[in-house]
């Protein structure tokens, strides 16, 4: 009896949303050549630069080492930015897009240890960051729920980062990969359709206005609206 | 046209400062009301070498090691110098002839004064016309490859006197430690730093980021105006600008340390000569004891304030600048 129950369950639950789902794939779900627009607000993480010191080259009677002046380790914060994109669907499962992020995220500086006893202090600077990136997307159309509105999709590509210092007047430039998923939310079922998009993931980032330069690993969040068409 | 001798700069040994850190700094002369830089009007500069050796030093040894010294300043790419060796004279250095000699002189009563420049400029217009440097053969001296202990390196004290026949003075980019009977060298990071390392070390036969950046200042090549970049402000301290402070600029990609002074009332300064990119701009005072090494003994170099960081990283343009830089300090 209580089986009998379990399977009742499952019928009213899961074959709805099952037959929903393929019913969606099939006659709504975007086709091959549509296209797909958003805007996203984006969050990445932050991440230390690492830490430098301000040497002078030793007497070597007096010792090997060098003498520090004065420590210096940098941290790029997180920041919140934005970011617009622009899909177009090669199947009903692939997508390729293309994406370009902006955001101003601060580089703090701790500087401390000094030789002289000057008090510690934090030096900042705001960066203007540019991030043109390409990205492959494969929505998993076998895992979609709510009658087939709520997509999942892995999402990995590349792109070029563009960093300005304050004034605009130094740009330093580097290579990001990314990859992560999300879920695609929509709204209706016709051909124009709006929806929800969330992202998660990590970026892999080399260069940039980084000192000292190497590769980074960077947490990164977003929401968009999205419009197909 | 009028002819003086105009400066005599020397470099202790045994003599120095506790613990300032600071950078170029331009030799100067007033004409006409106003400060110019010294400079020679034009390259190569012809030297000629005495012909007089020291216990363990050769005059064939003093020259070679002279003109690797001429050398490694020739080789700036950022400033266009140049040099050539003209001929061992009898001449000694110092004689005001018109040639410029370099050469060894005993000269113990300078007990703390390993070698010294002096000049003669024409006082129209700032330019060198004749520089001589003695190097004192009262000291025990080496050109032995890798140092030599309880002996001083003659292209090591070479370097630092070349740099002022150049036209820099004094850099304060170093830390002394006071002893008994002189202060010693902890470390430096210029080889215009007024004390020499110690007896036996060759450290000083390499050119510092500050000594690049100051000889390019003052005979800049094409590429020091168009790739480097500077930084202008101000020291002050409550409503009063601040004489004669250290500012150091730390490049934090490179690790170059480049500094300038505040050189008015006012307390402005300019530091140039800096690679693009963000950097920590730090002040700090002259030390007491330092300040004739820098500056005339009857300027009003205040020394009475902490050291302080500025508190924004400062983004040095290509071939520009960054102004308005004012770093307030406060009183100790």
């Amino acid at each position: 009896m209580r089986r009998a129950l379990a399977c009742a369950l499952i019928a009213w639950l899961g074959f709805p949303a099952l037959a929903s789902a393929q019913l969606f794939f099939r006659r709504d779900a975007p086709r091959a050549g549509s296209a797909e627009l958003g805007a996203a607000v984006v969050w990445s993480g932050g991440f230390d630069q690492g830490s430098v010191s301000a040497d002078e080259t030793r007497n070597s009677t007096t010792d090997t080492s060098p003498f520090t002046l004065f420590t210096a380790s940098s941290r790029t914060e997180s920041v919140t930015g934005a970011q617009g994109r622009v899909g177009v669907y090669v199947s009903r499962a692939f997508s390729v897009e293309a994406g370009v992020e902006y955001g101003r995220p601060t580089v703090s500086t701790r500087l401390a240890n000094d030789a002289e006893s000057a008090q510690d202090i934090t030096a900042t600077e705001t960066l203007t960051r540019i991030i043109v990136d390409g990205s492959g997307l494969f929505h998993l159309t076998g895992l979609s729920f709510n009658g087939g509105r709520g997509v999942p999709f892995l999402r990995a590509g590349g792109g070029y980062v563009r960093e300005l210092h304050e004034k605009n007047e130094v740009i330093d430039t580097g290579s990001e990969f990314h990859a992560g998923g999300g879920v695609k939310l929509w709204f209706g079922r016709g051909k124009h359709r709006t929806g929800f998009r969330l992202d998660g993931g990590a970026m892999f980032r080399t260069d940039g206005a980084d000192a000292p330069k190497k590769r980074r690993t960077i947490p990164t969040a977003g929401a968009s609206i999205v419009f197909l068409f | 046209m009028k002819r003086v001798a105009a400066i005599l700069f020397a470099t202790a040994l045994v003599g120095g400062a506790t613990a300032p850190v600071a950078a170029y700094l331009k030799l100067g002369a007033r004409v006409g009301g106003r400060t110019v830089t010294l400079r020679w009007p034009q390259m190569p500069i012809r030297y000629f070498v005495t012909d007089r050796g020291v216990p363990g030093v050769s005059s064939t040894q003093l020259q070679q090691a002279v003109t690797r010294a001429f050398a490694t300043w020739d080789a700036i790419a950022t400033a266009q110098i140049s040099s050539t060796f003209v001929g061992f004279t009898l001449a000694d250095p110092r004689q005001g002839d018109g040639a410029t000699v370099i050469g060894f002189q005993n000269r113990p009563e300078l007990d703390r004064t390993l070698g010294a420049t002096s000049f003669m400029i024409d006082t129209t217009n700032g330019s060198i016309i004749e520089a001589d440097i003695f190097l004192n053969g009262s000291f025990a001296w080496s050109v032995a490859s890798s140092g030599e202990a309880n002996t001083f390196d003659v292209e090591s004290i070479a370097l630092h006197e070349i740099g002022h026949l150049h036209g820099l003075a004094h850099s304060a980019m170093g830390e002394t430690e006071l002893r008994s009977g002189g202060r010693r060298v902890i470390a430096a990071e210029a080889v215009m730093f007024p004390i020499a390392f110690s007896p036996g070390n060759i450290s000083g036969r390499t050119l510092k980021a500050d000594d690049i950046a100051g000889i390019a200042d003052i005979y800049p090549s094409t590429s020091f105006t168009r790739e480097t970049g500077s930084i202008s402000g101000k020291v002050t301290k409550g409503s009063q600008g601040v004489l004669g402070a250290h500012v150091v600029a730390f490049d934090m990609r490179t690790k170059k340390l480049i500094g300038g002074f505040s050189l008015s009332d006012d307390g402005s300064f300019v530091i140039a000569g800096l690679d693009p990119g963000p950097h920590i701009v730090r002040v700090e005072p002259l030390d007491d004891g330092d300040i004739d090494s820098f500056f005339d003994a009857t300027l009003n170099i205040d020394v009475n304030f902490k050291s302080q960081f500025y508190n924004k990283v400062v983004v040095v343009p290509r071939g520009g600048g960054t102004s308005n830089v004012e770093v307030k300090v406060v009183a100790k």
